[in-house]
């Protein structure tokens, strides 16, 4: 064995990362040189000692629990004053337009900011579509559809139950970069086929709302609007 | 709903420590590993479905490159390419002076090797994880994992033995 390669073996040797039939070449090497042997030596006492004074930082006991249910940091930190003006802005503006689909959108707007706001935005935490569906399916009287968007940047991360126009729905949430997705999905007394109602957008909360299949789509964010007009519309293709 | 609460606190949560001491190791303070492991804490809830196999390397991984975009943003410097491979992962171990560790000396001294060495080194000595897994945390091939630990070893050697014990006779 030359020189430098039972150096080189002789990490692996003391990592238990050695071959059977090279650790023998390598032991009937340091059996007959000295000096091989003494570094051998050295390199066990240096791998002992860095096990055994090396610290090993223990983790602060926070770290040990599992995240409540995710938290959105900066829903913790809208101020309420602003939570209250969007509330009012939404509400004003809804106001004008009367009539029973902008009292749903006024109250998916309140129920988003409400969850936000108390940070219980998530019953079922799951990126994976095939826990969420049938979790909110064994809760309400209808199954909504849970698309996977995550290839375009939308990842799922759960789900709650919530209430709108007096009826059970399902919060999908969505969330893309820091921005928090809510799809409230209602069943549609109307059995008239929907198209895309309208969008809204004011200060900073985004909506649109469409329905399909016998069912009716409330989507909320302070994402932009064309984003979640692009979200939406992904969305609707599933 | 607490499915997934249970599975991340039976698998996941009992290698906290472990997270924890890659970050403060590889940040090398309590303030930013704190925010670090946690960060990396919260991905791994998130991404618990794609969890296979062994829990604690499939967490270092997470906490690894939480560790490395911290500090792309904040230490670039740290984390510049190695020229990596030469040989001079030789002459190998003739250098070391072990027998003189110092507790605080030893801390000192691998908190001061670069970024790239560090890891591996606490991968291996202080996780005691197989070079297989190292490659796959570290994303760098096994004979890399190897040639970088040579190294780590190496530069510690000398490093203690410059400070500790300067009249050691070496063996070159």
């Amino acid at each position: 064995m030359k020189p430098e390669d039972a150096a080189r073996a002789l990490h692996a040797y003391v990592d238990g990362e050695l071959d059977a039939v090279s650790s023998l070449a390598l032991e009937a090497e340091l059996a007959s040189n000295p000096s091989l042997r003494a570094a051998h030596e050295r390199l066990r006492e240096l791998s002992a000692s860095i096990r055994s004074n090396a610290e090993y930082y223990a983790a602060p006991a926070r770290l040990k629990e599992a995240p409540a249910a995710p938290r959105r940091r900066y829903a913790l930190l809208i101020p309420a004053f602003a939570t209250v003006a969007a509330i009012a802005v939404a509400i004003g503006l809804l106001a004008t337009r009367p009539g029973e689909d902008e009292a749903l959108a006024r109250e998916a707007v309140a129920a988003h900011v409400r969850a936000n706001l108390s940070g219980r935005q998530i019953d079922v935490a799951s990126s994976d579509q095939h826990t969420v569906k049938p979790w909110l399916s064994a809760r309400l009287p209808f199954s909504p559809p849970v698309p996977d968007l995550s290839q375009a940047g939308y990842e799922l991360t759960g789900a709650r139950l919530d209430y709108l126009g007096s009826a059970p729905v399902a919060a999908l949430v969505y969330q893309r970069r820091q921005h928090v997705i809510d799809v409230y999905v209602s069943r549609d007394a109307d059995p008239s086929p929907r198209s895309p109602l309208h969008s809204l957008s004011r200060d900073g909360f985004n909506l649109e709302h469409f329905g399909a299949a016998g069912l009716r789509y409330w989507i909320v964010s302070d994402l932009s609007p064309n984003e979640l007009a692009d979200f939406s519309r992904l969305f609707a293709q599933r | 709903m607490n499915d997934r609460r249970e599975r991340f606190e039976r698998m996941v949560a009992p290698h906290a420590s472990a997270a924890y001491n890659l970050a403060r190791w590889l940040t090398r303070n309590d303030h930013d590993a704190e925010d670090v492991a946690q960060e990396a804490m919260l991905r791994a809830y998130r991404h618990l479905d794609g969890l296979r196999g062994e829990a604690r390397p499939w967490l270092l991984a997470i906490v690894r490159n939480a560790c490395f975009s911290w500090l792309r943003a904040n230490r670039p410097a740290e984390v510049e390419p190695l020229e990596d491979d030469v040989a001079d992962a030789l002459p190998g171990p003739e250098t070391y002076a072990a027998r003189s560790l110092d507790r605080r000396m030893l801390n000192e001294a691998i908190a001061a090797l670069p970024v790239q060495f560090r890891e591996v080194l606490v991968l291996r000595e202080l996780e005691d994880l197989p070079y297989r897994d190292i490659a796959r945390i570290a994303e760098i091939p096994i004979g890399t994992v190897m040639s970088r630990l040579a190294r780590a070893r190496r530069l510690l050697g000398e490093a203690l033995r410059v400070v500790a014990v300067p009249r050691l006779k070496v063996h070159r």
